[in-house]
């Protein structure tokens, strides 16, 4: 079965790299530019996994996540915190808020695709 | 025409005791982006970028784009990336996987620079925390234009360093509030 996964960046730029990194695979990918995007794009498409910044405008990623472990429904979605923040007091601060893993910026597409497999299962596209 | 602008920075946080050896700190940042600028260019652009003069872009006549991130906390200061506006576009469409063609205007090519420029300092400001000088990033801004200067509104500490790419050079400008 297709997942869902939702990237919520306020970069498009790396919101590209991500959609790219996921051609290859049985998935489809929505997005969101900051938290409050991201908190109403989760509520609407109930993501397999979010993807998510930490550093972005009107809700940064710290806050989208606390109130996504907040509600009910979607307490129980896997995050993968993608940053360029990698600082050891900052990543202790959010592995407390429950993530299923961390990449730090810069990262390789198979980096991502790694870490991803290892939260849901990803599978290739069938061949057309 | 020729373009003009100018950016002005002004630095209004507090500043505070550090741990870290305080009297070479520019020089320090100045080496952490010196290995942060290269791991960057590799690991997305899989592209070499290594020290060298710093070129005087600014009198080239061509048009420049600047990506700049700030650093706020216990050390201040921030980082200008500072290119001609033709390698920004090439960078961008290696990044993202586009043609020329397919590159939307600047807007593409302004958005990857900030977040190239996000990325650099960002190794940094990691680097800084863990060394016990916590700070946050500001959110990246990009300038274009030709002529512009980058000019503090007080007093700060400056270093330019240089980056060659294949046959583009490029130029990272550090300012920090100094310490004391």
């Amino acid at each position: 079965m297709s997942k869902k996964i939702l990237t919520v960046d306020d970069s498009k730029t790396i919101r590209m790299i991500i959609q790219r990194a996921f051609r290859a695979h049985d998935c489809s990918l929505c997005e969101a530019a900051n938290g409050e995007e991201g908190l109403a794009v989760a509520a609407r498409e109930k993501p397999d996994l979010i993807i998510l910044d930490i550093t972005m405008p009107v809700m940064d990623g710290i806050t989208m996540l606390t109130k996504l472990r907040q509600d009910p429904e979607l307490k129980a979605t896997p995050v993968i915190m993608l940053s360029a923040e990698s600082g050891q007091a900052n990543v202790a601060t959010i592995s407390q808020l429950g993530i299923s893993d961390y990449l730090v910026k810069p990262f390789k597409e198979e980096q991502l695709l790694e870490k991803a497999g290892k939260v849901i299962a990803l599978q290739l596209k069938p061949a057309a | 025409m020729r373009r003009c602008a100018s950016v002005t920075m002004r630095f209004e946080m507090t500043f505070m005791t550090t741990t870290i050896k305080k009297t070479n700190l520019i020089d320090e940042v100045g080496d952490l982006l010196n290995s942060s600028v290269p791991e960057v260019f590799n690991t997305m652009l899989t592209l070499e970028a290594v020290p060298a003069s710093p070129p005087d872009l600014h009198s080239s006549g061509e048009t420049l784009v600047a990506g700049s991130v700030g650093f706020i906390g216990d050390v201040n200061g921030v980082v200008y990336l500072h290119l001609t506006a033709a390698f920004a576009r090439a960078l961008a469409g290696k990044m993202l996987g586009l043609t020329d063609a397919e590159l939307e205007g600047d807007e593409m090519v302004n958005d990857v620079i900030g977040e190239v420029s996000n990325m650099i300092v960002g190794a940094v400001k990691s680097r800084l925390c863990d060394s016990g000088s916590p700070c946050v990033l500001t959110i990246p801004c990009v300038v274009r234009g030709q002529d512009f200067k980058v000019a503090s509104a007080g007093a700060s500490e400056r270093r330019l360093l240089g980056f060659r790419c294949g046959a583009d050079h490029f130029l990272v400008e550090l300012l920090m509030k100094p310490s004391h």
